[in-house]
């Protein structure tokens, strides 16, 4: 600090530094150009501390940008012992927030420094801010220091502003680039965008042509018919096939009608589809025939398809015609396989079904579910099973089982429950269907009704089992014969009765072999008559076993003629051993019992005689023995002895009426008298004595003459005398072993007209001796007979006035003979 | 009826008994001609019913009559433990009869008609037994 006033020299020194001073204070705006606010105050407060000597220097200006107030404070280095921060809170203590209003000097302490403060407003209100100075020294401020001071804030005020201008330059500036830029950038997009557009176009433009090309390609390759029809449904263009299908020029195809081209079955149809479409404007789709060129009709699918512009409106209509004849034919022979698959499938006489791999049921038909009265679900999967018989339901799904696993077809057999609750017994049939591997994919079945089989199989089972338990009860065998060829059939029980081995071949050779030797000419007669065709056959034989056992059987068989006209006979064999033997016990029994009936009625009868004689006898002789005794007497006793004589008249001729009686009770009671056939009384008696005969193995050989007259006589009588001659003969040959029984018995119109009866035997013949005796009662050769049968028999004989007589054979045997005259008209006296 | 001594075995009583009448009428007649004395009766069961049953020394009996039999009053009469020599006669000529009466113990078995020398010799035979 100096002291300035005392010296002039000092003074203009003083005036020349503040001008320069303020030159350079005026001189800051320029340096200021282009600076930034905050330099403008920085710049400005240096050059002040340093103008003034200052202490300190503070400004707070508006920031001409619009931001914070711009606030600096400047403290000289000299006066480094102020802190900045002291001086703010002073200079805040002593001016307050509002600079307007702060003093323009002002003597403070800072610090326990006193210190000179002055204040210059910026702005003509001070509105831009203001700038305070401090200095220790007292006289501050001066004069010059004060215009300094209001010279430094008005050219900040200046720089401030002009920098304001230029910041807003500036702003200014940059918005209109940023426009500019922003503009470009906009230009740039849509330029871009065009760009794109134009290539799309282009591009657009090369696919519709592609496009064409491809869809003239495809509608001339299209394998189907193709056109283009107006909205009113006029063909306008089209494919060469349609022309070609047709047969049409392309003039006569855009006027057709299409009534000409459909099948008339179809007709109806076709315009009804056609018409709703147009009318309405929906597509049309139906199936027709067309007629071809050549006049055949093809299945064809017609598609049609309206076109429509952006207002909706119909331009045309697009149409397909596709061939679908092949696959309609295809179709209709599917439909009708599959139609006629299924009408066989329900029509073919089984229950059909179809089961999976796993055995479940899937497919029943119709027959199946009827039967069954089940609904395909009710018997789907194993629903079915519950129809299966209990007893045989284990037994059939086992069974079942078994195929499926086994894979392979089978068959088993069951009983089902048709609907109204009856079992019917069927054959299970199945068939794996299997794919190209051999995989089984399927299973398919029939059930086959068998009840009715199955019952006539257990009825013939049954049957069978019947007769051959019959057969072999019975020891009755079967067989059949056919002669010409002798192929013989035997049943089971015959092989056994023969003891052959079953099912051998039998011949009539392997036959006789079994046949007993005495009756091997039956079994030659047999057969004799067999190839003549005689008539059925009976017989008895005996077979001679191998181990010696005799066998007597009984044959009847019957002549049949099989279906070529051959002769058959079948017949059945009994073993009557038993009954034989059994018979022949009884006959010998019955012939005992018979002889000792004989016997013993005749001893009755004797005796009885004897009786009622020996009497009347005894009485005779007693009496006479008594008379004799009293005649003798001495005196003789006349009166008894004549009592004893009467009483011996009395018993003789009690005697006497006794033989009366006798005499009646055995006469011969009336007889009848009646025409009668001998052939026809013979063959009754043949009929009757027929089992006898053949039990003593007697070959009868009728011979009956066809015109024989009726005799006249007691019928009953007559044939006595024959069954007579026949049980003579039969006896006389029971002893014969050696040759053929045989037995002829003749009738015939004898050469004195008498009608003949002849018997001829084989059997041990007559003694010529005996001849004269044969008729006699008594007389007999047999140790069981009577004696009495050819007596009576030539006594009937002639009371028919015939005669009875009897011939050696030239050879073996014996003939008996009778005969009697015919019928004469009217005439009957016999008996 | 005579009371006539027998002359050669005197006073044995003779009983007949025979259902034919012709029998009981002759032979009564011929055993007194014999000396016998003779009772007569038409059926066995006449006979056990009559006193004769103890006294008698000889019976002549049928052997087959209506009712008890010959044989049964024979088999009757053994039970009574009567004793008496029977001779049978029969008009029926059955010999298997004669062997089982006389196993019985039947004296003679005659068969009608008989002689009267047949029948003396029986009678003799059984009264010499008796």
């Amino acid at each position: 600090m100096g002291v300035r006033q005392e010296d002039t020299s000092g003074e203009i020194k003083h005036l020349k530094r503040c001008l320069n001073d303020l030159v350079s204070v005026l001189a800051l705006p320029a340096m200021w150009s282009g600076s930034q606010p905050s330099q403008i105050v920085h710049t400005l407060l240096d050059a002040l501390l340093d103008m003034l000597c200052l202490d300190l220097v503070y400004a707070r200006l508006q920031d001409p940008a619009g931001g914070a107030p711009i606030e600096v404070l400047k403290i000289a280095p000299s006066a480094n012992w102020m802190l900045p921060d002291e001086v703010h809170k002073t200079l805040n203590q002593w001016f307050g927030d509002d600079p307007r209003k702060w003093p323009a000097r002002l003597r403070a302490s800072i610090i326990d420094q006193d210190i000179s403060i002055v204040s210059q407003r910026c702005g003509l209100h001070g509105e831009i801010g203001i700038i305070v100075a401090g200095s220790d020294r007292a006289d501050f401020p001066g004069q010059a220091e004060t215009l300094l001071m209001s010279v430094a804030a008005n050219e900040a005020v200046i720089g401030l502003h002009e920098a304001r201008l230029l910041l807003e330059q500036k702003r200014v500036a940059g918005e209109l680039d940023r426009r500019v830029a922003q503009r470009t950038t906009e230009l740039a997009a849509v330029n871009d965008e065009l760009r794109k557009e134009i290539a799309e176009r282009h591009r657009a433009e090369e696919a519709l042509l592609e496009n064409e090309l491809n869809s003239r390609l495809i509608l001339h390759s299209i394998p189907g018919l193709v056109c283009t029809m107006s909205p009113a449904g006029e063909v306008d263009r089209f494919n060469p096939q349609i022309l070609e299908y047709f047969g049409k020029t392309p003039e006569e195809l855009k006027g057709w009608a299409i009534g000409n081209a459909v099948h008339p079955d179809d007709l109806r149809r076709v315009v009804a589809a056609f018409t709703h479409s147009i009318t309405t404007g929906t597509p049309y789709d139906i199936e027709h025939r067309c007629r071809r060129a050549d006049g055949v009709y093809r299945w064809f699918q017609v598609r049609a398809l309206p076109v429509r512009d952006t207002a909706d409106r119909i331009t045309g209509w697009y149409v397909l015609l596709t061939d679908i004849d092949d696959r309609k034919r295809a179709e209709d022979a599917i439909r009708a396989s599959e139609r006629n698959l299924n009408q066989i499938v329900n029509a073919i006489p089984a229950l059909a079904w179809s089961a999976r791999p796993d055995g479940s049921a899937e497919f029943f038909n119709q027959h199946y579910l009827d039967y069954l009265g089940l609904s395909a679900d009710e018997a789907k999967n194993w629903g079915w099973t519950a129809a299966v018989h209990p007893d045989d339901r284990n037994a059939l799904i086992a069974a079942w089982q078994r195929m499926l696993t086994a894979d392979q077809a089978g068959d088993c057999e069951g009983r089902l429950r048709r609907s109204d609750g009856e079992y019917r017994w069927f054959l299970f049939r199945t068939n794996p269907l299997r794919d190209e591997s051999g995989k089984t994919f399927k299973w398919y079945g029939t059930n086959t009704d068998i009840d009715d089989r199955k019952r006539a199989e257990e009825q013939l089972r049954r049957s069978q089992a019947f007769i051959a338990e019959s057969q072999r009860l019975a020891r009755l065998g079967g067989f059949s014969w056919r002669v010409e060829s002798g192929q013989i059939t035997w049943s089971d029980q015959l092989y056994r009765i023969f003891e052959f081995e079953p099912g051998g071949l039998v011949t009539l050779e392997r036959i006789g072999s079994r046949v007993h030797p005495e009756d091997i000419p039956l079994l030659g007669d047999m057969i004799e008559r067999a190839q003549r065709a005689a008539g059925d056959l009976e017989y008895e034989h005996r077979l001679l076993m191998p181990n010696q056992s005799v066998k007597y059987l009984h044959l009847v068989a019957h002549r049949t003629q099989v279906q070529d006209g051959r002769l058959e006979y079948i017949g059945a064999v009994q073993d009557v051993t038993e009954r034989r033997l059994a018979e022949e016990a009884l006959t010998q029994a019955r012939s005992d019992l018979a002889h000792v009936t004989r016997v013993t009625s005749l001893g009755v009868l004797t005796a009885s005689i004897a009786h009622e004689v020996n009497q009347p006898l005894s009485g005779i002789i007693t009496n006479a023995s008594t008379c004799l005794r009293m005649l003798a007497a001495d005196p003789p006793n006349v009166e008894g002895a004549r009592e004893t004589a009467k009483r011996t008249i009395r018993d003789g001729n009690r005697a006497a009426e006794l033989i009366t009686r006798l005499r009646a009770l055995f006469r011969k009671k009336e007889s009848r008298t009646e025409p009668v056939d001998l052939n026809e009384a013979a063959q009754e008696v043949i009929a009757l004595s027929l089992s006898e005969l053949q039990r003593n193995r007697v070959i009868l050989r009728p011979e009956f003459a066809d015109d024989l007259p009726v005799v006249t006589g007691d019928r009953v009588q007559l044939q006595q005398v024959i069954l007579n001659l026949l049980k003579n003969a039969t006896d006389a040959m029971s002893a014969v072993n050696d040759r053929p029984r045989q037995l002829q018995i003749r009738t015939e119109r004898g050469t004195d007209d008498q009608v003949r009866f002849t018997v001829q035997d084989a059997g041990v013949g007559l003694d010529p001796q005996a001849m004269d005796r044969l008729f006699q009662a008594f007389y007999t050769t047999k140790n069981d007979g009577m004696g009495i049968g050819l007596s009576v028999s030539r006594s009937i004989i002639e009371r028919h006035h015939g005669r009875l007589w009897a011939e050696a054979n030239d050879g073996p045997g014996a003939t008996f003979s009778f005969s009697i005259p015919p019928r004469q008209g009217g005439e009957s006296d016999a008996g | 009826m005579r009371d006539e001594q027998p002359r050669m075995i005197p006073c044995s009583l003779v009983s007949v008994v025979d259902d034919d009448e012709s029998v009981r009428e002759s032979l009564p007649d011929l055993l007194r001609e014999f000396g016998f004395i003779a009772r007569s009766f038409s059926s066995a069961e006449e006979f056990l019913a009559s006193e004769c049953v103890g006294q008698t020394n000889c019976l002549i009996l049928d052997v087959g009559m209506p009712g008890m039999s010959g044989p049964e009053l024979q088999r009757e009469l053994k039970l009574r433990g009567q004793h008496i020599p029977i001779v049978f006669i029969t008009a029926h000529r059955d010999e298997s009869v004669r062997p089982q009466v006389l196993a019985q113990g039947a004296v003679a078995c005659l068969f009608k008609p008989f002689s009267d020398t047949a029948l003396l010799e029986a009678l003799n035979t059984a009264l010499q037994a008796n």
